[in-house]
C-alpha cells in the first residue's frame, strides 16, 4: 500500500509542473500585475516596474526562473503585496482548513445518519421530508444561505429583541484581540460552518441513502436476515460498514476540492482563506501566489484522491491496490 | 432612528443645494436632518474602544512603494500615523493644502536667476517620533531621495525635480528643484509623508515597514495588523498635537457589502465608509437603525464619458458635441444619487477638491436635440433607415466601455443607450476588466467611448497627465501617459504646463480657467457625475465627523469619542 500511495505521488508531479506551466501562462495573458499602475499619474513607473519584475522576458523564461526558485526554497515574491508567497498561502490554508475540517466532520456524520435513516425508512414520511429537505439544500447558494443567517442569527436578536449582542458572529473566527479555541471562535465558527455543511449534508446524505441501499438489498444482507440476525445488527454491522466505502471516498475527494473551493463562504464571513487569497490574486495578476496556490490545492486534491483510493481498500477487502 | 447629513460645498453650492438633504431624508423615510457643517452626534467622553468596517485591506504598509497604491490603507495606517507637510483642509477658497502642524508655517519659496526653485521647511521644534526621537531635516532628506532615487517607487512625480536637499540644522531642510513646479506642496504631503531615518536609513526600509511599523509621527500608532482580519491603532503617547480621545481604534476588513451592512445594524462595527455602489445605496435606502449618514457630494471622485478623439465617429469636434447634447446628465446623476440627495452634474474634469480651479464650462451642454440635429445634418450626417446618424456610408455606431461587474457603471450606460438611441446614436455595451481595459485597450485605443473615474487625492489639479500630447500612449513611448482619449488640443499643453509649473498660484488658476475653456470647446470626454461620499456611524460615536476628500473620512479619528 506504501508503495502504492508513493508511486501515485510520483505520478502527479508531472501533472502539477504541467498544470503550473499552464496556469503560469494563462494568467499571464488574462492579467496584468501592473494594473494598478496604469492610471498612475507618473509615465515611467509602468517601465520601471517591467523590467524590476522581468515582465519583458519571455513567459517561458519566467515562468522557469519561478520553477529554479522553487527548487531552491523560494515559493516567489507577492507582486501584490510584496510578501513571500509562502507565507501568504500558509496564512490562508489554517482558517480554510478550519472551516473544512469542522465542515466536513459535522457534515459527513449528519448525512451518513440522514442516509442511513432515509434508506431504511425508503418510501416513508421521514424519507420523503429528507428528500425534499436535500434538494432544497443542493439548489440553495451559498451567498444567500449565509446573508440569510446572518440576518436571522446575527442582526434580528439585536434589532428585533433588543439584544446586546448577537449571539452568533458573522466577521472572521474571533472578535478583534482573541484567539484560540473558545466560546468566542465557536460564536463565530457556526454561521460559516453551517453555510458549508448545509450543501455537503444535502449532496452526500442523498450519497449516503443510495449506496445504503444497495447494502441493504445485496444477498449478504438477505443472508445475515434471513438467519435471524436482528435487524439493527445488520443495519449497523453488515450493510452500514460496506455502505461506508463509497460515501468516504465522496467525502473525501469533496473534502480535496474545498479546500480551494470555498471563495463564496469566505467572502460573506470576512474569513481571510485559501478562496480570498485566490479572488485577490486574479484580480492582482498576482501569479507568483497563484502558481504555489494552485500547486497546493492540487496537492491537497491528490492526497485527498489518495486518502479515498486507500480508505476504500481499508474498507472493503475485496479492493487491491496495485 | 437614522439621522442623515449631507456636507455643503462652495457658497454657491451652498445656497442651491439647500433644501436637497430635507428632500433626500424625506426619500429615503429618515429624520433628524442636518445641513450645516460637520456632524457631532454621541457622547463627548473620552476612552473606549470602536471597530470600523474596511472594505478594503491595502497590500502593504510601505508606502512609497508600488505595492501600496490602495486608498485604504492612506485612510487607516498613513494619514494617522505619519506626519507630512502639508494637510488638506476645507479653506475659504474651498479644498486646499495647508502647512500642517508638523511645519512651523508656510514654507519659504524662492527662485533663482537660473530658474531653480528652493523650497525652506522649517520644523515644529515640538515634533518627535513615537519613540521620542525628532523628526528633523534628515528625514525629509531621506524620505525624498528614497522616493527620487528607489527602484520600488509608486509615484515619482515631482521628486525627479529635486536636484538636492539639504538639513542645514536640526529643524530645518532645503529642497532645490531643478525647475520651477507648481504642485510643490504636495512634496512630503499628498500620496508621501515623512518618513524616520534614524530607523530606515541603512535597513530593509519594505521589510520594516511593509507589514505594517511601530513607529509614529501621528496622533495614532500601529498596535497590531492581522492579514486579512483587521488593523488596530493606538494613540501616539508622545504625537506633540491634539492626542486621541479613543483608547483603540480597530479596522475590520470585511469585504463583501451586505455583510457589511449587517455588521453595522447587529453593532459589530460602529461605522462604515461604504462606496456608493447600488448595493450599498439600497442598504441605505432600506434603512439602517441608530445610525448616522453623512454625505459629501464634494469630493475627489469623478466619473466621466472619455472619448477616444480619434476613433469614428468621435474624431470630429462636431460629432462629440452633439454627443454632449444628446445625455441628459443630470438624468443619470438622480438615477445614481438622487437617493442621497445628490442631483447636480459635474461640469469639470477638475472635481470638487479642485474647486478653486474649475469652472462650470460643460454645463453648457444640456440635452438638446434640435441642436444634436443641427450639428449632425451640418456636417453632412443623415439618419438612416434605422434613424441612425450616417456619413459616406458609415453609421455612428459605437461601443462604451467601462468595468464589467459594476452595477454602477452598467446601470449608467443602459440610460446612456436609451438617451443616445433617441438622439441618432447607436452604442452597444463591451465592458471588460479593469486590468484589460488600463493595460490593453485605453492605452491602444482599442475604445470609442469609456465610462471611468478620474480621482484627484490632492487639492492640486493634475489635468495635465489625461490631457497633454506627450501624455499620449504609443507603441514609440511603450504605451505609457494617461492621456487615453488621445486628444491634441493647440495651446492646452502650454496652459497645463503653467499650472504645473508656476508658483504664482494667481497664475496658476487664470491658466487653469483657460485650460478649462478649450477642454469644453473641444471636449475630449464629458464629465458626467462626482461621486460622493458617505460615511455611516452608529449613534453612539461622537465627532466632529466629517469626510475629507483627500484624506478619507478618519482624518480627524484623534476627535472620535464613543458614548
Amino acid at each position: 500500500m506504501i508503495a502504492y500511495a508513493l508511486r501515485r505521488l510520483l505520478y502527479s508531479i508531472p501533472v502539477v509542473i504541467v498544470g503550473s506551466f499552464l496556469l503560469f501562462w494563462a494568467v499571464r495573458l488574462a492579467f496584468d500585475p501592473l494594473g494598478k499602475l496604469r492610471q498612475s499619474q507618473d509615465p515611467t513607473v509602468v517601465a520601471r516596474e517591467i523590467e524590476r519584475l522581468g515582465l519583458d522576458r519571455s513567459i517561458p523564461e519566467q515562468y522557469f526562473l519561478w520553477l529554479k526558485g522553487l527548487f531552491s526554497g523560494s515559493w516567489g515574491v507577492s507582486t501584490r503585496t510584496g510578501g513571500d508567497a509562502m507565507q501568504m498561502i500558509a496564512g490562508a490554508a489554517w482558517p480554510t482548513l478550519q472551516l473544512i475540517f469542522w465542515g466536513v466532520l459535522i457534515g459527513s456524520v449528519i448525512a451518513l445518519a440522514v442516509g442511513v435513516y432515509s434508506a431504511v425508512n425508503q418510501y416513508r414520511v421521514g424519507d420523503y421530508i429528507f428528500t425534499g429537505a436535500s434538494y432544497i439544500g443542493i439548489a440553495l447558494p451559498a451567498f444567500w444561505f449565509g446573508l440569510l443567517l446572518i440576518q436571522i442569527f446575527g442582526v434580528w436578536p439585536v434589532q428585533a429583541l433588543g439584544a446586546k449582542e448577537p449571539p452568533l458572529y458573522f466577521v472572521g473566527l474571533h472578535s478583534v484581540g482573541d484567539s484560540g479555541l473558545n466560546f468566542d471562535y465557536i460564536r463565530h465558527l457556526v454561521l460559516p460552518v453551517v453555510t458549508l455543511t448545509i450543501t455537503l449534508v444535502a449532496s452526500w446524505s442523498r450519497f449516503g441513502r443510495a449506496s445504503m441501499l444497495d447494502a441493504l438489498s445485496s444477498d449478504y444482507v438477505r443472508t445475515a436476515r434471513a438467519k435471524g440476525v436482528p435487524r439493527k445488527r445488520v443495519i449497523a454491522h453488515h450493510a452500514l460498514r460496506n455502505s461506508m466505502a463509497p460515501f468516504i471516498t465522496v467525502v473525501l475527494l469533496d473534502a480535496g476540492v474545498l479546500f480551494g473551493g470555498l471563495v463564496v463562504t469566505e467572502q460573506i464571513f470576512s474569513i481571510p482563506g485559501m478562496g480570498k487569497l485566490l479572488l485577490d490574486s486574479l484580480q492582482a495578476g498576482d501569479v507568483y501566489v497563484l502558481l504555489p496556490w494552485m500547486a497546493v490545492v492540487a496537492v491537497a486534491i491528490i492526497v485527498f484522491n489518495l486518502l479515498a483510493d486507500l480508505s476504500y481498500a481499508f474498507l472493503d477487502p475485496r479492493v487491491k491496490l496495485r | 432612528m437614522t439621522s442623515f447629513t449631507r456636507r455643503p460645498g462652495s457658497p454657491v453650492e451652498r445656497l442651491k443645494r439647500a433644501l436637497l438633504p430635507a428632500a433626500a431624508a424625506l426619500a429615503l423615510g429618515i429624520s433628524g436632518c442636518s445641513a450645516q457643517g460637520t456632524s457631532d452626534s454621541g457622547s463627548s467622553a473620552s476612552g473606549g474602544e470602536i471597530v470600523i468596517g474596511a472594505e478594503q485591506e491595502p497590500d502593504c504598509a510601505d508606502w512609497i512603494a508600488t505595492c501600496a497604491a490602495n486608498i485604504w490603507g492612506s485612510y487607516i495606517m498613513r494619514t494617522p500615523t505619519l506626519p507630512k507637510a502639508f494637510d488638506t483642509r476645507e479653506t475659504d477658497d474651498g479644498w486646499r493644502l495647508v502647512p500642517s502642524d508638523l511645519l512651523t508655517g508656510e514654507p519659504e519659496v524662492e527662485i533663482t536667476a537660473d530658474g531653480k526653485q528652493i523650497i525652506t521647511y522649517s520644523i515644529n521644534p515640538d515634533a518627535v517620533w513615537s519613540d521620542g526621537e525628532p523628526i528633523t531635516g534628515e528625514d525629509f532628506v531621506y524620505t525624498g531621495l528614497q522616493v527620487r532615487d528607489g527602484d520600488d517607487i509608486f509615484d515619482k512625480t515631482g521628486y525627479t525635480l529635486i536636484e538636492s536637499i539639504e538639513a542645514p540644522d536640526e529643524k530645518t531642510a532645503v529642497v532645490t528643484m531643478s525647475e520651477q513646479y507648481g504642485l510643490w506642496r504636495i512634496l512630503f504631503s499628498g500620496d508621501f509623508q515623512v518618513l524616520p531615518k534614524h530607523i530606515l536609513d541603512g535597513n530593509d526600509r519594505a521589510a520594516i515597514m511593509k507589514d505594517g511599523y511601530d513607529f509614529s509621527g501621528g496622533p495614532w500608532k500601529i498596535d497590531s495588523w492581522v492579514r486579512g482580519t483587521s488593523v488596530t491603532l493606538v494613540p501616539n503617547e508622545n504625537y506633540w498635537g491634539e492626542k486621541p480621545k479613543l483608547d483603540k481604534v480597530t479596522f475590520q476588513f470585511i469585504t463583501d457589502t451586505a455583510a457589511a451592512f449587517q455588521a453595522l445594524k447587529s453593532g459589530q462595527v460602529q461605522a462604515l465608509y461604504p462606496t456608493p455602489q447600488l448595493d450599498a445605496l439600497s442598504q441605505i435606502e432600506a434603512g439602517v437603525p441608530n445610525t448616522n449618514i453623512e454625505v459629501d457630494p464634494d469630493t475627489g471622485n469623478s466619473e466621466a464619458i472619455w472619448i477616444n478623439n480619434e476613433a469614428f465617429p468621435f474624431d470630429s469636434v462636431t460629432t462629440r458635441q452633439a454627443l454632449a447634447y444628446s445625455i441628459d446628465r443630470p438624468a443619470i446623476v438622480e438615477r445614481l444619487y438622487g437617493k442621497l440627495g445628490v442631483s447636480e452634474a459635474q461640469q469639470s474634469f477638475l472635481s470638487p477638491l479642485n474647486a478653486a480651479f474649475g469652472s462650470d464650462e460643460f454645463s453648457r451642454y444640456t440635452r438638446d436635440l434640435d441642436k444634436v440635429d443641427e450639428l449632425m445634418t451640418g456636417d453632412g450626417w443623415e439618419k438612416n433607415g434605422d434613424g441612425i446618424w450616417a456619413k459616406a456610408g458609415q453609421a455612428a455606431e459605437f461601443r462604451i466601455t467601462s468595468h464589467a461587474g459594476n452595477k454602477r457603471r452598467e446601470l449608467t450606460e443602459q440610460v446612456l443607450q436609451a438617451q443616445l438611441e433617441e438622439a441618432g446614436f447607436k452604442m452597444t455595451i463591451a465592458n471588460s476588466s479593469g486590468a484589460e481595459i488600463f493595460s490593453k485597450l485605453a492605452p491602444e485605443g482599442d475604445f470609442e467611448l469609456g465610462l471611468w473615474t478620474i480621482i484627484d487625492t490632492v487639492p492640486e489639479p493634475t489635468l495635465s497627465a489625461s490631457f497633454t500630447s506627450t501624455a499620449i500612449p504609443s507603441e514609440a513611448n511603450g504605451y505609457s501617459g494617461i492621456n487615453f482619449v488621445r486628444t491634441n488640443i493647440p495651446g492646452l499643453d502650454d496652459l497645463l504646463t503653467t499650472v504645473d509649473r508656476s508658483v504664482d498660484d494667481d497664475e496658476r488658476i487664470a491658466a487653469s480657467l483657460e485650460a478649462e475653456k478649450l477642454i469644453a470647446a473641444n471636449i475630449p470626454g464629458i464629465p458626467l457625475a462626482t461621486v460622493p461620499n458617505i460615511l455611516m456611524t452608529n449613534d453612539r460615536i461622537g465627532g466632529p465627523l466629517q469626510i475629507n476628500p483627500s484624506e478619507g473620512p478618519f482624518w480627524n479619528l484623534e476627535k472620535w469619542t464613543v458614548g
